[in-house]
């Protein structure tokens, strides 16, 4: 036996991957096509947000402004100081920090899940314009009582919404190809060496909203089409989580307050069917704004929303670009597969 | 009609999931390839981070139909990385690492003692190696790629890879020659006692 064929044996006996690292591992390079942060080929150079949270991605905050609202005439000041939100949007948000506070957080049973519903719609786009089109996407993840336990996460494939030309069928139908539905167990909230499925360790942020805003102004720091614009994406992205402790989500809204340019941008903001206040931030550099839509009474947060806006930050369409729903239950049960998807297609 | 690797990174350049059929279809191969180099508890993080590498310079991609030698080659340069750990796993090649290797091909009555002493001279031999011949013959043997295979994954001339496995090749022979020098008493030796530096 020569030296090709002795080698060609050794450690030929090597066992299968355990189907769990196939999975960690598929999660991991899902984490990263999600969370890729690539430059649309529109002129106006969209940018979808770089979000480490796999299926829950290309959802941005965003908003639809077809009439700035009353405070933004306000202008940038007042409450939030100079450069801060201006002194509407900082009523609403300090409002409902305060809610926030006064609502607990559900508290869960050993056994019992909080589960976390998100639905978006974003857009799939091409090279070629006629091959783009508009997609939904459902997500549900299961936080167990104790979060040192398995996390539940089922990511379905995405939905086709518009496919008004033969392009697009096609480029949907590629897509659908290399799409199936996902489902995931994470030990302790981690997907993949250290990769969490929440992003970040809620537990481990600042409440106080001055260190935690200096902390988001690090941790964006170089990233997106400007500091204050990625700063507040980078609180939406937080937020969508839906696992956002109260005291963290009353900081968080009370971060926003000292972000410029941030204003209410509709009183009456509807995502997913609840409605909320929409408060957000034109980035003229894109030619859109991102919003955020809380509840003002109990200070929840009802989801984010992109909207492509002119250079006058009108609106450019009554549809959100982007737009992201979140909704959280006390659940008794996680599910064991991804069969939960048929009902989403 | 099955669509071949290249259009898939093509395609994922716009469409970004489509990247995943990739792993669908090569992780298997690559987590191989790093457990025999490196053993299985470090193959998972080698095969996922090949991947994601892969993934992150997909608009580099030259390569044609078959993506293989160029995740094998990110492979190899993560492997690179663990260069100690690898020669380690090599000095402690052992004969049940050669359990696939035809008993026949070794004297009946012997057949442990030789197993085993050939595992150890092949073992340390490939620790010995140069990194670019090692890599080369793993990759041709554990890989299962041509010369053109490997020089696309190594990003070096088809010239260069000849001269590389012949050069691994003489090396490995002259290590596990059986009538080599002092090796051959361990060899020929007919009773069991245990070889020389058999530990």
């Amino acid at each position: 036996m020569d030296e090709i064929s002795l080698l060609r044996r050794t450690r030929d006996d090597i066992p299968e991957r355990a189907p769990e690292e196939v999975t960690r591992g598929r999660a991991a390079l899902f984490q990263a096509i999600d969370g890729e942060s690539p430059l649309t080929t529109s002129n106006r150079a969209h940018r979808r947000r770089g979000f480490a949270w796999a299926g829950f991605s290309a959802l941005g905050a965003g908003a639809l402004t077809v009439a700035l609202v009353a405070g933004n005439v306000l202008g940038a000041g007042a409450p939030g100081g100079p450069g801060g939100a201006d002194a509407a949007a900082a009523d609403v948000l300090e409002a409902a920090a305060m809610a926030t506070l006064e609502t607990s957080d559900p508290v869960l049973e050993p056994g019992q899940y909080l589960r976390v519903e998100t639905d978006a719609v974003y857009p799939a786009i091409s090279q070629d314009p006629a091959a783009s089109y508009m997609e939904a996407v459902h997500d549900e993840l299961y936080l167990p009582a104790d979060r040192d336990d398995d996390w539940v996460w089922v990511r379905c494939e995405r939905v086709p919404l518009d496919l008004t030309t033969p392009e697009a069928e096609r480029a949907a139908a590629e897509y659908a190809e290399a799409d199936v539905d996902m489902f995931y167990l994470a030990p302790g909230g981690e997907l993949y060496q250290g990769n969490r499925i929440d992003w970040y360790d809620s537990r481990a942020l600042p409440r106080d909203p001055e260190q935690l805003l200096a902390l988001i102004y690090e941790e964006t720091a170089s990233q997106g089409p400007s500091r204050d614009g990625e700063a507040l994406v980078w609180i939406a992205n937080l937020l969508r989580q839906g696992s956002t402790p109260a005291d963290l989500r009353a900081a968080l809204y009370r971060a926003a307050i000292d972000i410029p340019g941030v204003t209410v941008t509709e009183d009456q903001a509807t995502l997913n069917g609840t409605t909320g206040i929409a408060i957000g931030r034109v980035e003229t550099t894109t030619g859109s704004r991102d919003d955020i839509i809380i509840d003002e009474k109990t200070g929840a947060f009802i989801g984010e929303r992109t909207v492509s806006v002119d250079e006058a930050g009108n609106a450019l369409s009554d549809e959100p670009w982007i737009s992201t729903s979140v909704t959280t239950t006390v659940v008794d049960a996680a599910p064991a597969d991804f069969s939960l998807c048929n009902a989403h297609r | 009609m099955t669509i071949h690797d290249g259009d898939i990174i093509r395609r994922s350049l716009d469409h970004r999931a489509a990247f995943a059929e990739l792993y669908d279809r090569h992780e298997r191969v690559i987590y191989r390839y790093a457990a025999r180099r490196l053993g299985t508890a470090h193959a998972d993080d080698i095969a996922s981070e090949t991947f994601l590498v892969a993934f992150s310079r997909r608009e580099d991609y030259l390569g044609g139909e078959d993506a293989r030698p160029w995740l094998l080659g990110i492979a190899t340069k993560l492997i690179q990385q663990h260069a100690r750990r690898e020669a380690k796993a090599w000095k402690g090649l052992l004969a049940d690492d050669l359990a696939r290797v035809d008993i026949d091909h070794f004297d009946a009555v012997n057949a442990r003692l030789d197993a085993k002493a050939t595992a150890r001279k092949l073992g340390k031999a490939m620790a010995r190696l140069p990194t670019g011949d090692r890599d080369t013959i793993l990759l041709h043997t554990f890989g299962d790629l041509d010369y053109e295979g490997i020089a696309s994954a190594l990003s070096i001339p088809i010239g260069t890879v000849r001269s590389r496995l012949n050069r691994a090749r003489r090396k490995l022979r002259a290590a596990i020659e059986p009538t080599n020098g002092q090796t051959k008493e361990e060899d020929h030796g007919r009773d069991l006692a245990p070889a020389p530096h058999a530990r």
